[in-house]
C-alpha cells in the first residue's frame, strides 16, 4: 500500500540557507526547551482522549467523556449527538472539538446555532475550551477566523452564503439540528453544501413526527448510509417514529448517533413539585367563552374547526390575544359575508365587555407569594405584552422574551432577568436554546398542546447546574378545553413529575405522527363532550400502555448499547 | 506534563531569553520582561510602534504565573498556567520559532589539539494521519565525514558539554558530506525507519473510506453530476485519506570528538 509522505521542505531552506550566512544561530537552552515542549505535545496513541489533560478545570461527567471518545475513536468525527435535554450536548461537542484540535485534525471550524445561543457558545468555548472561538459580526471573519460561531439565519444569507461556500471547513457543529429535519427548506440545502471533513449534529429530539426527519438528518452526515430516498420511503413509510423499533434500522442509526438518557447517566437530578390551579372565569369572560364556542368560522373543514378552537385557547389566556386573532381575521377575509363580518364584530363587543383578567390576577398573587425569580410562559404575544403592562401596574418589573429577538436583545434580556427584573415572560418561540437555571419558579399561563414543547419549557431551568428543586405552576380555566387539555391529557400522563426526557421516549413508542394535530382533531371534530372524553381517554391509555412497555424495557428504541 | 515541570520550562525559557527573574516562588513566578519578549509575547504592536515613532521609554511589561493555583497567595493576581492553558502554548510556540537551528561545538578538557567532527542533526516528528492521528518524535544524527547514523541523538548530546565557539586547542574536520545531501540522506533513513511498521491503521482508513464511498455512490445513483456529489466525495477524501507527515521540530550541526557519540 502506497501512503503519501510528506516532509517539511520550508525547515530544509532555511537551515541551508543559515549555514551559507553563517547563522543566526539558536540558544542551546531554548534548543532543548523546543525539543520538550513537542514531546509533550506530541499525541502518543490513536485512541484514548488527550483534552481532558488539557482541561483541568473542566469536569466533565462520565457520560460525557464516553461520548466524546466514542465519536473520535468509532464514529470517525460524524456523529449526532442526540442525548436528551440537560444534559450537556454543549460540552460534548466541546471536548470533541478540543480533542481534534489538539491532535492537529481540526483547525477551521463553523459552528452554526439558534441566534440566542451564539454569544453563550462563543463565551462556554473559550471559558471552558480555551478555544478562541469568535462570534460572526462582519462578513469578512469567515476568511480570517479559525473558529466562528454564528446563526444559521445570518449565515445563509447573502453576501455571507457565498464566502462560506467557499471555505473549506474542518469541522462542523450545528446545534438545534431537527430544525433541518426537512429537506426541501433552505437552511438543509445550504448546510448539504457546505465543505467538511467532520460535523456534529446536536439534537435533543432526533425525530419529531416522521420517520424521513432521521432519514433526512442522517443523510447530511453520512448521504447513504441509510439508502437513498426512494429506497428508504418505499422500505418505512408510514411506520412513524415506531419504525426504531426495526432492529436493522436501529443498528444502523446507532453507528452515527448516541443517545444518552437521563436514567442511565447516574446523576442526581432535583425534583420536580407541580401545583395547578383551576380559575374561574368571570361572568364577562364568560360571556366571551360562550360566544366563541358558538361561534362558526366559514365553511366546516379542519381549518376552521382549528380556528375556532384557536380562539378558545386564546380565551383562557387574554382577551388582547383573542381580539388580535379576531382582528386578523377580519382582515384577511376575501370577499367576507356581513354576516360573518358581523359575528366578528359582535364577538369583538363582548371582547370589550371584558373589564379584567382572572387568570392575570391570580398569576400576580403567585408572584408576590414566591417572591423569588418567576418565568411566565404564555403562546401568544398578546398576552405576553399584556402580562407585562399588568405586572407593572402593580410594581413588579419584568422582561420579555421572544425567538425573534436580536440575539444582542436576547442576551441582554437573560442579564436583565439574572440581575434586574423579578419575572420574564417568554412566548413558546422564545422557549428554546435560553438557560435560565438560576432560576426555580415556572408558571404555565397557557398549555401549549404538544407534550414535547411543554418538555422544552421546564428544560429552560431544569437542567444541568440547577440546584433547588423547580416549581412548576399551572393554570388553568374552570370547563374549558384547556381544563380538558389539562386534565385529561397531562394529569392523567402525570407530564409534569416525569423526569427530563422520559416523555419524549414515551412518544417514541406511540404511532401518533403529530400529537398536537391528533388533539385539534379529537378536540374539534368531536360531536359530544362525551364523545371527547372517550377519545382523550383513549390517547391517555395509550400513553400510559407505552410508558408500562417502556418500563418493562431495559434498553430503549434507539438507547446506547 | 506536571505543574512542576511546567513551572521549570516557564523559568528556563525565560531565562534563557534574558528575562529578569524577579520572584521564584514554587506556586509563582513574576518575570520582569526584556523589550523583546514583549513583543515576542504581549501582542501589543501598537504601543512598541507609537514608542519607536516617539522615541519614549519603553517600558516592558511584567509578568505574573501562577503554577500551583491551590497554594498561591490569594490575593495574587496572574495567569493560572496548566498544561491546556493558551499562555503556556504561546510560549512552546514561541520556544519552536526561536529555537529552530543551531551549531554548536564540543567543549572537552584536553590538553592537546584534537580534531572534532561534523554532525547533522535532525529532530522530527512524524505524524500518521488519516480520520485518526499519532505522532512519532525521532532525533537523528549523521556523521558528515563517514556517513554514519545514529538514533536517539539528542539523548546523546544533551549530557555533553557544548559552547557556540570553536573552543581552544579544536579544529574542525571539513565535511565529505555536504549539508544538502546530508538532509536528503537523512530524508531517506527517517522513510525507512516507519517503511516495515504495522501500517493497518492505514488500511483500515482506507476500508472505511470505499465503504463511506460506496454508500455516497447509491445515494447519489443516476445524478453523478450533482454538485454535492462532487463536495462529499472531496471531503470523504480529506476525512479519511492516510497520510504521514514529516515535521522538523530542529535540528543543525554540531562539532563533536570523535567517541563523543
Amino acid at each position: 500500500m502506497k501512503i503519501q509522505i510528506s516532509f517539511d521542505s520550508d525547515w530544509s531552506k532555511e537551515f541551508l540557507h543559515k549555514t551559507t550566512e553563517d547563522g543566526p544561530w539558536a540558544n542551546w537552552d531554548l534548543y532543548k526547551l523546543a525539543i520538550e515542549a513537542e514531546t509533550h505535545l506530541a499525541i502518543p496513541e490513536f485512541d484514548g482522549l488527550q483534552a481532558p489533560k488539557h482541561l483541568p478545570q473542566l469536569k466533565p461527567l462520565p457520560h460525557q467523556l464516553e461520548v466524546a471518545r466514542q465519536v473520535v475513536e468509532t464514529m470517525h468525527g460524524k456523529a449526532i449527538l442526540a442525548d436528551e435535554v440537560g444534559l450537556g450536548k454543549t460540552i460534548e461537542a466541546g471536548l470533541i472539538l478540543k480533542e481534534y484540535m489538539i491532535r492537529g485534525l481540526v483547525k477551521k471550524v463553523l459552528i452554526l446555532v439558534p441566534a440566542s445561543l451564539v454569544s453563550q457558545w462563543a463565551f462556554e468555548l473559550n471559558t471552558k475550551f480555551h478555544i478562541p472561538a469568535v462570534i460572526q459580526r462582519k462578513s469578512y471573519v469567515w476568511d480570517s477566523c479559525d473558529c466562528i460561531v454564528s446563526s444559521i439565519d445570518t449565515a445563509k444569507r447573502d453576501p455571507h452564503r457565498d464566502i462560506i461556500l467557499q471555505q473549506e471547513y474542518d469541522l462542523i457543529i450545528i446545534d438545534e439540528a431537527h430544525k433541518l429535519k426537512n429537506n426541501k427548506t433552505k437552511n438543509y440545502e445550504f448546510v448539504q453544501r457546505l465543505k467538511k471533513r467532520f460535523c456534529l449534529l446536536l439534537t435533543a429530539t432526533p425525530i419529531q413526527n416522521k420517520v424521513e426527519e432521521i432519514f433526512h438528518l442522517v443523510s447530511l452526515l453520512k448521504p447513504g448510509h441509510l439508502g437513498n430516498e426512494a429506497l428508504f420511503s418505499e422500505k418505512y413509510k408510514g411506520k412513524g417514529r415506531l419504525v426504531l423499533e426495526d432492529e436493522d434500522l436501529k443498528l444502523l442509526v446507532n453507528t452515527v448517533m448516541i443517545r444518552n438518557r437521563r436514567a442511565d447517566t447516574g446523576i442526581e437530578w432535583t425534583k420536580r413539585h407541580v401545583e395547578t390551579t383551576v380559575i374561574d372565569f368571570s361572568p364577562t369572560e364568560q360571556a366571551l367563552y360562550d360566544a366563541i364556542v358558538a361561534f362558526k368560522p366559514g365553511e366546516s373543514g379542519k381549518s376552521s374547526s382549528f380556528s375556532g378552537l384557536t380562539l378558545q385557547r386564546e380565551a383562557c389566556s387574554s382577551r388582547e390575544a383573542v381580539y388580535y386573532t379576531l382582528k386578523n381575521m377580519k382582515e384577511k377575509a376575501e370577499n367576507p359575508s356581513p354576516a360573518y363580518l358581523e359575528s366578528i364584530d359582535q364577538l369583538i363587543e363582548k371582547v370589550n365587555a371584558v373589564s379584567h383578567n382572572s387568570k392575570a390576577e391570580k398569576t400576580l398573587e403567585l408572584i408576590q407569594k414566591i417572591n423569588d425569580k418567576v418565568i411566565i410562559f404564555t403562546e401568544y404575544r398578546a398576552t405576553q405584552l399584556y402580562l407585562q403592562w399588568y405586572l407593572k401596574q402593580h410594581g413588579i418589573s419584568s422582561v420579555p422574551f421572544r425567538g425573534g429577538f436580536k440575539r444582542g436583545k436576547k442576551d441582554w434580556m437573560r442579564e436583565l432577568f439574572q440581575n434586574k427584573a423579578q419575572v420574564l415572560i417568554a412566548t413558546e418561540a422564545g422557549g428554546e436554546g435560553i438557560n435560565l437555571q438560576f432560576c426555580h419558579h415556572l408558571i404555565n399561563f397557557d398549555l401549549p398542546w404538544n407534550p414535547m414543547r411543554l418538555e422544552q419549557r421546564i428544560g429552560r431551568i431544569h437542567r444541568l447546574g440547577q440546584e433547588e428543586d423547580v416549581r412548576i405552576y399551572n393554570l388553568a380555566t374552570r370547563n374549558t378545553i384547556e381544563d380538558h387539555i389539562l386534565k385529561l391529557l397531562y394529569e392523567k400522563i402525570n407530564l409534569f413529575e416525569k423526569v427530563i426526557g422520559e416523555l419524549d421516549e414515551i412518544l417514541t413508542k406511540l404511532e401518533i405522527g403529530n400529537i398536537e394535530e391528533y388533539l385539534i382533531d379529537v378536540v374539534g371534530e368531536s360531536k359530544t363532550e362525551g364523545e371527547m372524553k372517550i377519545k382523550m381517554d383513549n390517547l391517555s391509555s395509550l400513553i400510559q400502555f407505552a410508558q408500562q412497555v417502556k418500563d418493562g424495557e431495559t434498553h430503549a428504541a434507539t438507547g446506547n448499547s | 506534563m506536571q505543574q512542576q515541570e511546567i513551572h521549570k520550562f516557564l523559568l528556563n525559557y525565560f531565562e534563557a531569553n534574558h528575562c529578569e527573574i524577579i520572584e521564584n516562588h514554587p506556586t509563582h513566578l513574576v518575570i520582569g520582561l526584556s523589550i523583546e519578549m514583549d513583543k515576542e509575547l504581549m501582542n501589543r504592536p501598537f504601543y512598541w510602534h507609537y514608542l519607536e515613532k516617539t522615541g519614549g521609554v519603553p517600558n516592558p511589561m511584567t509578568l505574573t504565573l501562577i503554577t500551583d493555583s491551590l497554594n498561591a497567595p490569594e490575593d495574587l493576581k496572574g495567569e493560572h498556567i496548566h498544561f491546556g492553558s493558551p499562555r503556556l502554548h504561546q510560549i512552546f510556540q514561541s520556544t519552536k520559532k526561536l529555537a529552530g537551528f543551531i551549531r554548536l561545538y564540543e567543549d572537552a578538557a584536553i590538553t592537546s589539539q584534537q580534531p572534532l567532527y561534523p554532525w547533522l542533526c535532525l529532530n522530527v516528528k512524524i505524524s500518521y494521519q488519516c480520520d485518526r492521528k499519532k505522532d512519532i518524535c525521532l532525533s537523528i544524527g549523521l556523521n558528515l565525514i563517514s556517513g554514519e547514523i545514529k538514533e536517539a541523538f539528542h539523548d546523546r548530546i544533551v549530557r555533553l558539554k557544548v559552547t557556540p565557539k570553536i573552543p581552544d586547542l579544536f579544529f574542525n574536520l571539513s565535511p565529505l558530506i555536504m549539508p544538502a545531501s546530508g538532509l536528503t540522506r537523512l530524508d531517506g533513513y527517517i522513510r525507512k525507519t516507519f517503511e516495515g511498521d504495522d501500517h493497518s491503521w492505514a488500511e483500515e482508513a482506507i476500508v472505511r473510506w470505499n465503504n463511506d464511498l460506496n454508500l455516497l455512490d447509491r445515494f447519489y445513483e443516476g445524478q453523478e453530476d450533482n454538485e454535492n456529489y462532487q463536495t462529499e466525495k472531496a471531503a470523504l477524501r480529506a476525512q479519511y485519506e492516510p497520510k504521514i507527515d514529516i515535521s522538523v521540530i530542529n535540528g543543525g550541526l554540531f562539532y563533536l570528538t570523535e567517541k563523543a557519540v
